[in-house]
């Protein structure tokens, strides 16, 4: 295929000149002499490594360049990869793994038990795939809840709980909102599973069980179950035919902007947040994400944001020394945590962090949490559910709509 | 006034107030000082260039903007310069296979390019490995693939408008000893002076509302467009970002409303000839 | 991209053609003629070489013959006195083939695949990844202190250990002493007899050979794991050619070329699948899969409702616009002109997501200000409405545009002899000023419709498709074709490419017909064939 591409390739710049385009003005040089080590990260984080990755190459002779995928990193990377055209490294959230590892473009990470001994538990389970290690992890984002100290003095115990304290404050105008409660995605087209979770999780509802290995298990679909329709049940209570609470216009994004803004006690959220809330100048607490009255832990997913060695890449013994070595030492794991307040995912790094009263926070609540299942299946979950948060919020009836998203799991999970 | 006349300008102004609404919104939004969504009100609370600054100094606005004016720029130019040469062709020889390449054109163009982005990516990985200026990741390889896929629509835009110039002008000139050359640049071209502009306004609007190609090809932060990096930024921050995104979105209008004065004489004779924006 | 401007060709009367006077056919041997083509010669013969020198560089035969003949085809064209055609013709062909013509054949070819997520590449590239991802770290193995050594131009481990002070010297035919050689504190071999200890920059510029070699050691093999650290590990997995299967910790997983995946005799399969033939199953997928065409009938009756919906409503509203203003009595005309086709200079990709915000049930805009509570994206029908009035917020201001150009137009003395003949307002509207305004909207109505049935920005950036019903993800209340097939290859559930390249082919069979059809209507095609 290569060969008969390269054919028209050899096309495309003769016409390139024929229709006057030259490329004799100021082309943008993309091939630099010696050895580039690549790395692509999201916006935010691409600033917090740049530093790290020039120290890299500096001590080992070479260059390294950061680059910010701002959209589709996922998909890009596979896109590009397969080209030949990826990053040697690549930053990612762990859930990516079941997917890349059948795309064959990550390698495992080989390092000793001991190594990632070093690592808090969470994250050495989400980054191990088939018994394997697949990334580097440097931090762990779970949910929590925010409250403003100043309306809210106590944590609640229960969400009805919270539900009474924020229906007081709205009722004395001191809040127009009970809680900035993420339902939709940012685009507001569709539920989010990944905030849904703790509530569909205390309600006694689950996505996958677990397998002799302790990994997801897709032959056992928690959705549809007579439990995920009680547990829909519940949060159905909350929605805008019931109480109201819990609203689809409701995104991550106005979610915080009215936190920040003192129109809600709560909101509930991850550590990402915390720079906004403490720019705002917000008397804040964080407590873990409560659960309903008399019934199990609110379980959020724990996100670990990873470093991938991509199995394409053109300098990949120089991506397994900067992964597996530069970054997985404590310094860097400091300075990354200093760059951007997310839970270290090394325990050391995470020690020390954890004199930050926040930080600690963030630890206690994620005690419950559970990584996010990183098979290949969870793609069949995410469109459906998601469906099925804004059918459920919206006052469909639940018993039906429950049923409804397990049937196209499954369908999808068949085919 | 009569009431007719009160019930036209009724009707205007209720039409007026539909098209201004959001762009006004958009204003109040570049002016709110606390540049967020939710703060922002359709009428202004406020005037800052708060926005204007965190959009200069956060991010590579600028770079994006000059990005968007030279791939937009480009390849209005060259598109319409290549598709008025094939239009000429079409409209005035008579040759073997003209009306298979009419045809073939039209047929042709209706494909969505982005449709097939993953073939078009593995074109330009190959490309990038020989011609890393043409390649992934390179403004110009992007606008090559954009004549590519508007060259087809402009040949017939352009067909269409040539057909209308009488024959017997040109005629005249080769009559008298001119070349085909001459016959187009002094007299075809001269002529459809107002397809070549409404083409090309067309071509830049599209061009520079252009993201899914963009977004795949253009991932280095000196090569992104307005439209990639705008999207960018409110992708991940909606609320707390809208202010600098509603900026951009004024900035962005500025050189099409400029081409549009610029090329207005022309446009209302070719207008008709047109098309639609998206 | 965007398909943004579909010509509407323009209708001008057919007229006889007088003959074309034979084109010269002679060498012009005017000293400027031939100046200009030794300059074109010079131009294409340089364009041409810096085109073939990468390709010389890399060998690559293929791709130099293809240059060169595209080459000497330029030359052919633009050196001969004849092929007049041909050299107007020769740039538009050469970037209709690469930038559509190839894509879509490309497209045809992935359509009779199964590629998609887990059969990327080929099998060879499964096999390198199963082999690679099953090498398992032995739980036991030391922590080597890497030192990358080159000896005879091949490269070299050289290994050290915590707690041992001697250097061993690893390649493939495994691992032995190095006497005589010097470690610094770091445990970092400084220099070893007989081999060239390599830098780290150099070292990673030989990156690929490295992470290949393998140390075999009793029990297993030393491998690199970076460019300063090696461990001891054993492959699980190794693929068999006798069996056409991969062993791996003592299962069979034979190859289904059918399905392209290494499957086990009780059907668990290796994740690592690739590309294969399927024919025409994603073709016939549409026919086959009820749900599937069911679905796409669906969103195909949508889209064309959706495309005639905004083609009218913006018509209806540009036009009735332009006939508000237009009475010689009226004033602010300017004004209103003005201030109306402001959203056609705004960037639409921008305006359709503060469109999007605005349409929020409980932020938004549009409720806000009509003291509303309506959940605009959240129900199928408000949320067709809400795309169709966003797109005609787009269209009408050129609409109007138009068809204030197409009133002007209209001879006066036409309404005049009207009025005397006796007809009423709304007899000369209908009888005059329609069919006449009509005639100048006709080919930017139908550029309009064929450019909104593809609409994608137009509803991708506002309602992403949805809303979706709870039973059926895959396909939203808003979806066009287009939008579907794109979340078919690039949605959340999974890129399916094979199935996104089929359905592109549909959309593309659709669309193709549609500007037949609607270009015939316009005489395009008598245009043809004059």
């Amino acid at each position: 295929m290569r060969r008969t591409l390269s054919l028209l390739a050899g096309t495309v710049l003769a016409s390139a000149v024929l229709t006057g385009c030259g490329g004799d003005a100021d082309t943008p040089s993309t091939a630099a002499p010696g050895t580039t080590l690549v790395i692509w990260a999201d916006q935010r984080r691409a600033d917090a490594l740049k530093p790290f990755a020039a120290a890299f190459a500096a001590d080992n002779g070479v260059k390294a360049e950061v680059v910010a995928v701002t959209q589709n990193q996922q998909q890009t990377f596979v896109t590009a990869s397969q080209a030949g055209k990826g990053p040697d490294v690549m930053v990612g959230a762990h859930d990516w793994i079941g997917n890349l590892v059948q795309n064959g473009l990550i390698d495992p990470i080989q390092v000793s038990d001991s190594e990632m001994d070093g690592y808090v538990d969470v994250a050495r389970k989400a980054v191990t795939y088939q018994g394997k290690v697949y990334a580097v992890p440097y931090a762990v984002e779970s949910l929590v809840l925010y409250r403003n100290t100043e309306l809210a003095p106590d944590a609640p115990e229960t969400v009805e709980d919270l539900v009474a304290q924020g229906e007081r404050l709205r009722r004395t105008g001191k809040a127009s909102q009970v809680i900035g409660y993420p339902i939709s995605q940012q685009d507001g087209q569709s539920g989010d599973t990944y905030h849904m979770y703790p509530l569909f999780t205390s309600g006694g509802g689950y996505l996958f069980g677990t397998d002799a290995q302790g990994d997801p298990d897709p032959s056992d679909l928690g959705v549809g179950t007579p439990a995920s329709i009680k547990a829909f049940e519940r949060i159905a209570a909350l929605g805008e035919k019931g109480s109201g609470v819990l609203r689809r216009s409701s995104t991550s994004d106005n979610a915080s902007a009215a936190f920040t803004s003192g129109k809600t006690p709560f909101m509930v959220a991850g550590p990402w947040r915390l720079p906004d809330v403490r720019t705002a100048g917000t008397k804040y607490a964080i407590s873990p994400v409560p659960g309903f009255a008399g019934a199990g832990p609110a379980r959020s997913f724990v996100g670990v944001q990873s470093f991938f060695v991509a199995s394409k890449g053109a300098n990949k013994a120089l991506a397994q020394e900067f992964v597996s070595t530069t970054l997985g030492s404590p310094e860097v794991a400091d300075a990354l945590y200093e760059a951007e307040p997310r839970l270290p995912a090394l325990k050391e790094s995470l020690e020390k962090a954890a004199a930050d009263p926040d930080v600690k926070a963030f630890q206690d609540a994620a005690a419950t949490a559970e990584p996010l299942p990183s098979i290949p299946q969870m793609v069949a979950i995410w469109g459906p559910f998601n469906t099925l948060i804004h059918a459920v919020i919206k006052g469909e009836p639940v018993a039906a709509a429950v049923t409804a998203a397990g049937a196209a799991i499954k369908e999808q999970l068949g085919s | 006034m009569s009431r007719e006349m009160l019930a036209r300008h009724g009707f205007a102004v209720l039409v007026t107030v539909f098209a201004l609404v959001p762009i006004v919104f958009v204003l109040s939004a570049a002016l709110n000082p606390l540049g967020t969504l939710d703060s922002t009100t359709v009428l202004p609370n406020g005037a800052g260039l708060d926005n204007l600054r965190d959009l200069s100094t956060g991010t590579s606005f600028w770079t994006w903007y000059r990005n968007s004016i030279v791939v937009a720029g480009m390849t209005a130019l060259l598109s319409v310069a290549v598709s008025a040469l094939a239009a000429y062709a079409f409209s005035r020889f008579r040759f073997h296979g003209r009306r298979v390449g009419l045809v073939g054109l039209l047929v042709i163009q209706a494909f969505p390019q982005f449709l097939a982005i993953v073939p078009l990516y593995v074109i330009f990985s190959v490309i990038s490995d020989t011609w890393p200026a043409f390649g992934l990741n390179s403004v110009w390889g992007v606008v090559l693939l954009y004549i590519g896929g508007q060259v087809g629509v402009n040949t017939w835009l352009m067909k269409g408008f040539f057909d209308s110039i009488p024959r017997e002008l040109d005629e005249a000139m080769l009559v008298d000893g001119c070349t085909h050359r001459q016959a187009f640049t002094r007299v075809i071209l001269p002529l459809s002076a107002p397809i070549l502009a409404i083409s090309a306004l067309l071509v830049f609007i599209a061009t520079i509302n252009e993201f899914l190609v963009a977004s795949v090809f253009l991932t280095g932060d000196g090569q992104r467009t307005l439209a990639v990096g705008l999207y960018g930024l409110i992708a991940g921050e909606r609320n707390s970002s809208f202010g600098m995104f509603a900026v951009g979105t004024l900035l962005t209008a500025i050189p099409t409303v400029l081409l549009f004065q610029f090329l207005q004489r022309y446009i209302v004779h070719g207008l008709t000839a047109g098309s639609v924006k998206g | 991209m965007t398909q943004d401007t579909v010509a509407g060709a323009r209708s001008a009367a057919p007229r006889p053609s007088p003959p074309s006077p034979p084109p010269r056919r002679e060498w012009s041997a005017h000293p400027g003629a031939i100046a200009g083509r030794v300059v074109t010669a010079g131009a294409l013969a340089g364009i041409g070489l810096w085109t073939a020198a990468p390709l010389w560089a890399d060998r690559h035969w293929a791709g130099l013959a293809c240059v060169v003949a595209v080459t000497a085809a330029a030359l052919a064209v633009y050196l001969s006195p004849k092929r007049l055609p041909g050299k107007y013709l020769f740039p538009t062909t050469l970037l209709i083939v690469l930038f559509q013509l190839f894509p879509i054949g490309y497209t045809l070819s992935l359509a009779a695949t199964n590629v998609g997520d887990g059969h990327l590449g080929t099998k060879a590239e499964a096999v390198t990844a199963i082999e690679t991802s099953s090498v398992r770290r032995d739980p036991d193995s030391p922590e080597f202190r890497l030192t990358v050594g080159e000896r005879d131009g091949a490269l070299v481990f050289l290994l050290t250990e915590p707690g041992r002070r001697d250097v061993r010297l690893g390649d493939a035919d495994g691992l032995r002493p190095l006497p005589g050689a010097r470690t610094n504190t770091g445990g970092r071999v400084v220099e070893a007899p007989g081999v060239r200890v390599l830098t780290a920059a150099e070292a990673a510029t030989r990156g690929r050979e490295l992470t290949r070699i393998v140390v075999p050691v009793p029990g297993g093999g030393i491998r690199s794991q970076g460019l300063t650290r090696a461990y001891q590990g054993t492959a699980g997995s190794r693929y068999d050619a006798s069996c056409d299967c991969v062993v791996s910790d003592g299962r069979r997983y034979h190859a289904d070329e059918g399905e392209g995946r290494f499957v086990a005799a009780d059907g668990t399969a290796l994740d690592q699948g690739w590309k294969v033939g399927v024919g025409l199953a994603n073709l016939t997928a549409v026919f086959t899969d009820s749900r599937l065409g069911a679905d796409v009938v669906g969103v195909f009756a949508w889209n064309l409702g959706y495309a005639v919906a905004v083609v009218v409503v913006s018509a209806a509203l540009g036009i009735a616009l332009a006939l508000a203003l237009h009475h010689p009595f009226m004033r602010g005309v300017r004004i209103y002109r003005t201030l109306v086709v402001l959203p056609y200079a705004m960037p639409a990709f921008a305006m359709l997501l503060v469109w999007r915000d605005m349409f929020n049930t409980d932020f938004g805009l549009v409720n806000r200000l009509l003291g509303l509570d309506v959940d605009w994206l959240g129900t199928g029908l408000t949320a067709r409405l809400s795309v169709i009035l966003v797109q005609t917020w787009l269209g009408f201001p050129y609409m109007f545009l138009v068809a204030t150009g197409a009133l002007q137009s209209i001879p006066g003395s036409y309404l005049e002899a009207a009025k005397v003949d006796g007809a009423g307002a709304w007899q000369r509207f209908r009888a005059i000023t329609l069919p006449l305004l009509m005639l100048a909207l006709a080919p930017l109505l139908v550029s309009s419709f064929a450019f909104n049935f593809n609409n994608f920005n137009g509803i991708f950036l506002i309602t992403s498709g949805g809303p979706f019903p709870a039973d059926d993800p895959t396909v939203g209340a808003t979806d066009l074709l287009i939008t579907y097939t794109y979340r078919m290859a690039f949605g959340q559930q999974g890129a399916d490419y094979g199935l996104a390249a089929a359905m592109s082919v549909y959309v593309y069979l659709i669309v193709a017909l549609l500007s037949i059809v609607s270009f015939r209507r316009t005489n395009a095609f008598r245009e043809v064939d004059r």
